[in-house]
């Protein structure tokens, strides 16, 4: 059993979570949350992540965290990924730990590892500049046998390391290249365009094996998933668990949970995006906990340590062909106009059998709003509960298409 | 879903959330208690609703639902914050209903509380309850339309109806029978408010006759339910009986006494009814006069339509349409049934059949048995409501300022056209009225502003005001786009030839910004200031716009009135008397400004203002083209100033303001 878990990362319902468990932990985070974990008594150590220096670097955290024992290192986001990494390979003795999570942290390096371990992706390449870009496009355009007066073919750009959807542009044309792209957003990683529909998994993985795996349905990126999948994706799941072993196989992945996502097409090739090994956004795991009424955010914390037992593991994790009942859905739901005074909650949703609940707050006063990025700024989500998975797809899109704010 | 398979399954998912509010420890309870609390939001809205949260208050304090907020400690709260609570909006509006109602298991000691007696809370609920009367009516002040969504005056409506069923009420008799007075010195011809808050003292209060405030109290039941002597004890039919067994003399007497009951607050009992019927039945009439307390006009009215009203009476005056006698007596002080195409009007709607979404309409806005009275009736004694009380007519909790205002103009000086409009409306569930030579008929046009009708409204405001509505909306439509005020053209079509040609407004739809506001309020002087206008008194009323302001004197919207005369009053200041459709007489425009609605020369149903105070509130009027602008340059620019600054330092903050001259 794990002497002591450092969670890399602030957040609370893990927090919560753990303190239900009883099992030692200890926060690290920034210094800006010290005096709350004080307040409330929640062993913390002082980190600033986003420092590298001879006195801010995983060997010095190390020493830090000696005096609580800590002997798992648990990535809650994104940016601690290879904190975390560097930590595990030194309590593990394995420093291929600290390589694989760089895995997680390059796109491209990512694509070439699934590549070479015979994933189907798409075509990728790391653009340094607009040119490259438009170069990449083109070659694409070729590849596809583009005749004069078709559209091309569709690029995406994403930043090596961001969480989700930060930084994600789709790139339609030539054009769309000079008026989308930011200078900024160099180096980057190109990739064609993948069809089909996109879902992620949430396997938690022990001992490099699946013991189980939770698949989302996206609805429509960024904005709405639920859980369990719907009839379509349930009827492809062996396929898509065979695929989810080979990629951990494939990665090398011993302990924690790995967030993936994978695209199937009508011709039943499925393809893979990219994949994450911390706490997926868009509540991902809230509603895998209540889906499959178990504690999400323990299990994800727990399946990091290498001594769990085989007890422990069937207790604290659903069985692996678990199919739950009700569906659990969400929709983020962002403001649709650049100035909003007031939160209207419409009558019909009021009256939906599928509601939960939502957490949308009014605005104080007129307010203004800014661009939206990846998964973040939006200002509330709506739940849903339901039996039918078809019903709760409707419900996702008719909601996302609700102005909430006026 | 049924409402009631829905409900249960609300409830259900209130538990559910309520379960993980109370079992997450305090990292992640503000997170829960937001979900909890925006689903408290949606039940609150139902009587049903707030039972369930009223047998849970305790559960919900006990869990902490009030940690972290301003509700923490209920002893430290202050009941003259609960209304700007309430109108703020979830969710401090949803935790203001959570801690009246955690106040009311105090008062009612289903809860303990360290640093608050049930006494104390008791006393603090009444307070609010007095306060918020508007709500417990759920006949809100346009100030409070303008600031609250359906949903929140619907959540406190439905709270206090429910608190003011629960508690006790004997620490507010006096504001109580102040309230009451306040109502009926407007003379509404809906009666509901009175009539609900007589009946929630019936149940709740025992009045102690020594004690002068009960006394008040006492009088206001009697003209309900004791108007007379004799009617104590009994029910209409006992009294029906009584009456049989009656001389002439016995009875003028009880018809007089009968009269000055109704007269006292313009409310009228079910036993009048019944004794009005039972004069003309029996051939006493004679003494109808007496039994509607009539002067001498009024006598000389009544014996020359006898046998016209004496059928009226008998085919529309029954018990649960009795208020409509009150309506009568007023009409026999005036000219109108003299008129042969009145009383041809009214007869023609004895004949009519009226439209079953016109009738569905008109059985809404009462709560009376249906077999008791037919929506003819209804129909026909709310006409004789409006005819007589031309000034009571309110647009409810309806955003429909323009309609009202024009029934009640058109009773007073276009009676014969409110008829005839009625009598296509209530027919055919529409109407037809011309813009600038083209029709604009309300089944042809889009949506009006009111989408759910209030129906606590007379049944002639119901059949008409729906379809008023889209007329109006279609010809402000129309009319919109000319870079002027529509309403210039809207007014005299849609109310008729008699409101003036000229039209003023201070707003300028060219430049968004107030332009030459004194020459605005000169044109307007000179149009009705008696002493810059000639000496002329106003003839017609003239619609007015006007800003409506908070108590802060923050802009907050428009509102539609007419101003009726201008005159000195007993302090021998000039003063506004104007019908606002929605007074009730306690309103705040802020600096100082209060519409008052009784004891400054007001007849009933007007309110008033110095005249000076209700032009720094106007930005539209119309005026003759010919009369006013010769009087302009007569005003004295201190009498300007002073209006300009009132406009200025209030709504004024809102807008642009440019002194360049304009041509009036």
């Amino acid at each position: 059993m794990a002497k002591c878990f450092a969670l890399l990362g602030w957040s609370l319902p893990v927090i919560e979570s753990m303190q239900k468990l009883g099992k030692p932990y200890v926060v690290v985070s920034f210094p800006d949350f010290e005096q709350y974990a004080k307040e409330n008594e929640i062993p913390f150590v002082s980190y600033r992540f986003d420092e590298w220096s001879d006195s801010s670097n995983a060997m010095d955290l190390l020493e830090q965290l000696k005096p609580w024992n800590a002997d798992v290192a648990v990535p809650l986001f994104e940016e601690t990924v290879e904190w975390a990494g560097a930590l595990n390979s030194i309590y593990r003795d394995d420093p291929r730990v600290f390589n694989r999570a760089f895995l997680f942290r390059n796109k491209a390096m990512m694509k070439r590892k699934a590549l070479i371990g015979g994933l189907r992706v798409g075509l990728f390449e790391e653009v340094y500049n607009k040119e490259g870009v438009k170069s990449f496009m083109k070659r694409l355009n070729e590849a596809n046998l583009q005749v004069q007066g078709e559209e091309d073919s569709w690029v995406h750009i994403k930043p090596f390391a961001a969480a989700g959807t930060v930084g994600h542009r789709l790139l339609r044309s030539i054009s769309d290249v000079d008026e989308k792209c930011q200078d900024e957003d160099f180096p980057c990683l190109a990739e064609s365009h993948l069809p089909g529909i996109e879902f992620s998994c949430e396997a938690f993985i022990h001992g490099g094996k699946i013991r189980f795996l939770n698949i989302t349905e996206y609805v429509k990126l960024g904005y709405s998933n639920f859980i369990p999948e719907g009839h379509h994706l349930h009827s492809r799941r062996e396929r898509i668990l065979t695929e989810m072993q080979k990629l951990v196989d494939i990665f090398g992945i011993e302990y924690g949970m790995i967030h993936p996502e994978w695209f199937l097409t009508e011709k039943d090739e499925l393809s893979f995006g990219e994949v994450a090994c911390r706490i997926p956004g868009g509540h991902i795991l809230e509603l895998a906990g209540k889906a499959y009424n178990f504690d999400s955010l323990a299990a994800f914390v727990q399946c990091h340590d290498p001594n769990l037992s085989e007890e422990e593991l069937n207790e604290i994790l659903p069985p692996l062909n678990a199919r739950p009942e009700q569906f659990y859905g969400n929709v983020m739901i962002y403001p649709r106009k650049h100035e909003i005074s007031k939160l209207e909650i419409p009558e019909e949703l009021k009256e939906e059998p599928y509601f939960l609940d939502h957490n949308l707050v009014p605005p104080l006063s007129t307010q203004k709003i800014s661009d939206r990025s990846g998964f973040g700024n939006h200002f509330g989500t709506i739940n849903f509960k339901g039996p039918d998975p078809d019903r709760m797809t409707e419900l996702l899109i008719h909601y996302e298409n609700v102005d909430f704010y006026h | 879903m049924t409402e009631e398979a829905l409900l249960k399954q609300s409830h259900q998912i209130f538990d559910e959330l309520f379960t993980e509010f109370r079992e997450a420890t305090k990292l992640t309870k503000p997170g829960k208690a937001q979900k909890l609390i925006n689903r408290i939001d949606m039940i609150a809205g139902t009587s049903a609703g707030i039972e369930m949260l009223y047998d849970k208050i305790d559960e919900l304090e006990a869990a902490g639902i009030f940690e972290e907020t301003a509700w923490i400690d209920p002893s430290k709260l202050v009941s003259g914050l609960v209304q700007g609570t309430i109108k703020s909006g979830h969710p401090n509006s949803t935790y203001e209903l959570l801690s009246e109602l955690r106040i009311l298991a105090i008062a009612r000691e289903r809860i303990k509380h360290p640093h608050l007696s049930g006494a104390n809370a008791s006393d603090f609920l009444q307070e609010v309850v007095v306060s918020n009367l508007e709500f417990f009516y759920n006949d809100p002040m346009e100030e409070t339309r303008l600031m609250m969504s359906k949903h929140e005056l619907q959540k406190a409506n439905v709270l206090f109806g429910f608190i003011a069923q629960k508690i006790e009420l004997n620490g507010i008799k006096k504001k109580l029978a102040d309230e009451l007075e306040l109502i009926c010195l407007q003379r509404p011809v809906v009666t509901e408010k009175q009539r609900k808050l007589i009946v929630l003292i019936r149940k709740r209060i025992k009045p102690d006759p020594g004690n002068p405030d009960d006394r008040k109290l006492l009088e206001f039941q009697y003209a309900l339910y004791r108007p007379t002597l004799s009617t104590e004890g009994k029910d209409t039919d006992s009294y029906k009986v009584f009456l049989e067994s009656l001389d002439v003399d016995q009875l003028e007497a009880e018809a007089w006494e009968m009269g000055e009951s109704m007269q006292k607050f313009g409310l009228v009992s079910r036993f009048h009814a019944v004794l009005l019927r039972l004069l003309v039945e029996k051939n006493h009439k004679e003494l109808v006069p007496t039994c509607l307390s009539l002067s001498e006009t009024g006598r000389v009215k009544w014996l020359k339509h006898e046998a016209f009203i004496a059928d009226l009476i008998q085919r529309v005056i029954v018990p649960y349409n009795e208020q409509c006698i009150y309506g009568l007596a007023n009409i026999l002080e005036t000219d109108i049934f003299s008129r042969e195409v009145i009383r041809t009007g009214i007869s023609n709607l004895f004949s009519i059949r009226i439209n079953p979404a016109v009738e569905e309409r008109i059985l809404k806005t009462t709560r009376a048995p249906r077999d008791q009275v037919s929506s003819q009736q209804y129909l026909i004694g709310s006409l004789i409501r409006i005819l007589g009380q031309p000034l009571g007519v309110r647009q409810g909790n309806n955003p429909t300022c323009q309609s009202a205002r024009g029934i009640s103009m058109w009773s007073q000086f276009a009676p014969a056209r409110l008829i005839n409009m009625l009598q296509t409306a209530a027919v055919h569930n529409d109407l037809a009225l011309r813009f600038e030579d083209r029709e604009v008929k309300s089944s042809e046009t889009g949506k009006g502003l009111v989408q759910t009708l209030d129906y606590n409204l007379d049944a002639v405001s119901v059949t008409l005001v729906p379809l008023l509505d889209k007329i109006y909306n279609e010809m402000m439509i129309r009319a919109s786009g000319r870079g002027e005020d529509p309403h210039k053209w809207v007014n005299p079509a849609l109310y008729g030839q008699w409101i003036q040609v000229g039209f003023a407004s201070a707003y300028d739809y060219l430049s968004n910004a107030i332009v030459d506001f004194d020459g605005f309020t000169r044109i307007f002087y000179a149009m009705c200031h008696p002493e810059y206008n000639g000496g002329y008194r106003l003839v017609y009323p003239n619609p007015v716009g006007i800003y409506i302001t908070s108590s802060q004197g923050e802009m907050l919207g428009f509102h539609a009135i007419s101003l009726l005369r201008v005159e000195q009053d007993p302090e021998g200041n000039y003063r506004a008397y104007f019908l606002n459709p929605n007074s009730e007489g306690r309103q705040d425009w802020g600096q100082n400004i209060r519409p008052s609605v009784f004891g400054m020369g007001e007849r009933y149903g007007e309110s008033s203002l110095p005249l000076h105070e209700f032009a720094s509130r106007i930005y539209a009027f119309h005026y003759n083209s010919l009369e006013a602008p010769r009087f302009v340059d007569d005003i004295p620019a201190a009498a300007v100033k002073e209006v300009k600054d009132l406009a200025k330092n209030s709504w004024g903050k809102s807008y642009v303001w440019i002194e360049t001259k304009k041509k009036w």
